[in-house]
């Protein structure tokens, strides 16, 4: 019937992110004990590798919100734009005879570059103008680039799912009572940690770094201490896209997939984590992402995996309702 | 915030604005004898996202809640028609008042906790709400929601014996309901519930100082809108005689709340224009589909940059 129209996404439904391929490495063990030790294991690797990506990704929001008080929901979207990027790079030049390790490496220069441009780009033309708006009207702006961003990429690259190129990186594989931890894990888990230190350190110890957080405290207050705020705000919108765009081009190679929804995906969960570690802290972000990548891991092996995301919806709402300000967050940070 | 305090303005430009928008009404009950079946179901579809929109209105225009998950109230009028015609053979008109009744004690319940968070915390939490609403309806609890493929063979209203069965007769329902959902709003700015929740939008702590009760009014505000969206989902489970979960996913609820705020919170022609705009729009322009979401991007960008107030704003006006 012509009138019978078909709305909503039909590409959401279509592209369904299969959660249980966390947890295929599991093995048969010999033992009972032996095997749960090695479930156990391995799903505390696993959970510590897709929350160092939930925390790259949750430092974009997380330090957005603190600036700004904005949740920028284009955030997820311009990570997985970076992914797209990353990929794109990665299968133009496979023929290239460079080793995996130097595409790979340009593919996170390239990602990383445009990504933050995209993120300055996106603060001056959608947030900027905003910023002594309604609150309601950069909600809607930020959600309007969300759309813009996620259906650019569906333009681009087109609804199917990209796979990842899989002989990249060395497929080395590590068994430790049990459980097998992958190269790629490693990488991950170690980049995450290079990556989370040095920010840390950028943000609490250099004299720019003391600038974001005065402007996260009190704006008004930090303009009158000489501090340019337009600055800050703009080295943020480098800051975390960049990061962000490392976690979704990490989400990529993790997965070894790309799709267009795959920003509203991760970006909710790095979202939920930023909230769980406290929105607007640093190392909030970093311990909610942890936090939430081991919940996530550890619903999947042992909770039935198709309600494992309304669960960690549930822990998002318990949360809110209990402490608003997550386990890391400042005091101010729900004032509205 | 500006704006001047509107003065005794002209009664002849005054009653042309009483006027205008009951006479648009009423010329709109003539669309079936004019325009063609697609364009039928087209100005359908509008009057059941316009009751949609203007029930999101209840809760965030005019209380000023940022609720971003009301595709669940949508959603729990749709199947709860779909599911009482479809399952237990019961009448359309006989489950209309279960659809508005339980997304009313829905909206209620959610109140309750929802209260307790502000700003951008109630947000998330409802945009936690919508996804566990999606997802629990794809896991077909107690095998009644059938899933991700949804709930089919939705049967037609009929009246009085009379099957409301062609696309004409369902625009004529449709539309009465607007029209009645318009009246309702136009009395809500005037009564003592309107009132109390402008007070409340404006300046909560002066208005419970003068004895608002801030929480019953915020109850009954989610109440309301809750009910009117399930209403909108029993027209919207008849309208397509399908119901599933994509048609209440998140994206839903994003559109919903951005044509609040791109047409004008709590102004009802700027409702309707945003309803206009974001749900009639891309069914005129069908071939091009796939640009419908990049296309809505740019526009909520530039209409809040250029007017951050809506296209439309609500006049201004003494609380």
């Amino acid at each position: 019937m012509d009138c019978r129209v078909k709305l909503g996404n039909d590409a959401n439904e279509a592209i369904q992110f299969d959660r249980e391929s966390l947890s295929f490495f599991d093995k048969k063990h010999p033992t009972l004990a032996g095997k749960v030790m090695g479930t156990f294991i391995q799903q505390v690797f696993n959970g510590l590798t897709v929350g160092g990506i939930y925390a790259l990704i949750a430092l974009g929001y997380t330090m957005v919100y603190g600036v700004m008080r904005l949740i920028n929901f284009a955030h997820g979207d311009l990570c997985i734009l970076g992914a797209f990027i990353g990929l794109t790079l990665l299968t133009g030049a496979a023929g290239s005879g460079h080793s995996g390790a130097v595409l790979l490496l340009c593919a996170f220069v390239l990602a990383v570059v445009v990504i933050a441009i995209a993120g300055v780009v996106l603060e001056l033309v959608a947030y900027r103008p905003l910023r002594k708006a309604d609150r309601l009207s950069a909600v809607v702006s930020a959600l309007g680039a969300s759309l813009l961003i996620e259906n650019s990429i569906m333009l681009i690259w087109g609804p199917d799912v990209h796979v990842f190129p899989a002989d990249l990186l060395p497929a080395i594989t590590w068994t430790v009572a049990g459980a097998n931890i992958t190269f790629v894990q490693v990488m991950i888990i170690l980049a995450s940690v290079v990556l989370m230190t040095a920010l840390y350190f950028f943000i609490h110890h250099t004299r720019f770094g003391t600038a974001i957080r005065a402007t996260a405290i009190d704006q008004e207050t930090a303009k009158l201490m000489g501090i340019k705020v337009n600055q800050v705000i703009l080295t943020v919108f480098v800051i975390g896209p960049a990061l962000g765009a490392i976690g979704g081009l990490f989400v990529g190679i993790y997965y070894r997939e790309a799709y267009f929804t795959m920003g509203w995906t991760y970006g909710l969960y790095a979202f939920i984590a930023a909230i769980l570690g406290g929105i607007g802290s640093i190392p909030g972000a970093m311990v909610g992402g942890v936090l939430l990548g081991l919940f996530n891991a550890f619903a999947a092996g042992y909770i039935s995996s198709s309600w494992q995301d309304a669960i960690t919806f549930a822990l998002l709402i318990a949360i809110l309702l209990v402490r608003p300000t997550g386990l890391m967050g400042e005091p101010d940070a729900g004032k509205v | 915030m500006s704006e001047p305090v509107e003065k005794q303005s002209v009664p002849s430009v005054w009653r042309i604005r009483t006027l205008s928008g009951p006479l648009l009404w009423a010329v709109g009950l003539a669309i079936p004898a004019v325009f063609d079946s697609s364009w039928v179901s087209i100005a359908a579809i509008f009057a059941i996202y316009a009751v949609s929109a203007l029930s999101e209105d209840v809760i965030l225009g005019r209380g000023g809640m940022f609720d971003m998950g009301h595709a669940v109230y949508f959603g729990i009028g749709a199947y709860v028609t779909a599911i009482l015609n479809s399952s237990f053979g019961l009448p359309i008109f006989a489950t209309l008042p279960a659809a508005v009744l339980l997304s009313a004690a829905a909206g209620a319940l959610l109140a309750g906790p929802l209260m307790r968070l502000r700003g951008d915390y109630l947000l998330v939490a409802t945009i936690g709400f919508n996804s566990i609403f999606v997802l629990a309806m794809q896991n077909d609890p107690g095998g009644m929601t059938g899933g991700s493929d949804g709930i089919t063979g939705i049967g037609f209203p009929s009246l009085f014996g009379l099957p409301l069965a062609s696309q004409s007769a369902m625009f004529w329902l449709d539309w009465v309901v607007l029209g009645i959902v318009l009246l309702l709003m136009r009395n809500l700015d005037r009564c003592e519930f309107g009132r109390a929740q402008r007070y409340l939008k404006q300046d909560e702590l002066a208005a419970t100082t003068l004895g608002v009760d801030a929480r019953k009014v915020k109850t009954q505000a989610f109440a309301l809108g809750a009910g009117l969206a399930g209403l909108a989902g029993t027209l919207f489970a008849v309208q397509l005689s399908t119901v599933s979960p994509a048609s209440f996913v998140f994206t839903e609820s994003v559109t919903l709340f951005a044509v609040v705020i791109v047409g004008g919170p709590g102004s009802i022609p700027g409702v309707l224009l945003g309803t206009a705009l974001m749900f009639v729009v891309p069914q005129i322009f069908r071939d091009f589909a796939q640009y419908r979401y990049f296309v809505f991007g740019i526009a909520m960008i530039a209409v809040m940059v250029l007017r951050p107030q809506g296209l439309w704003p609500q006049r201004r006006r003494r609380a």
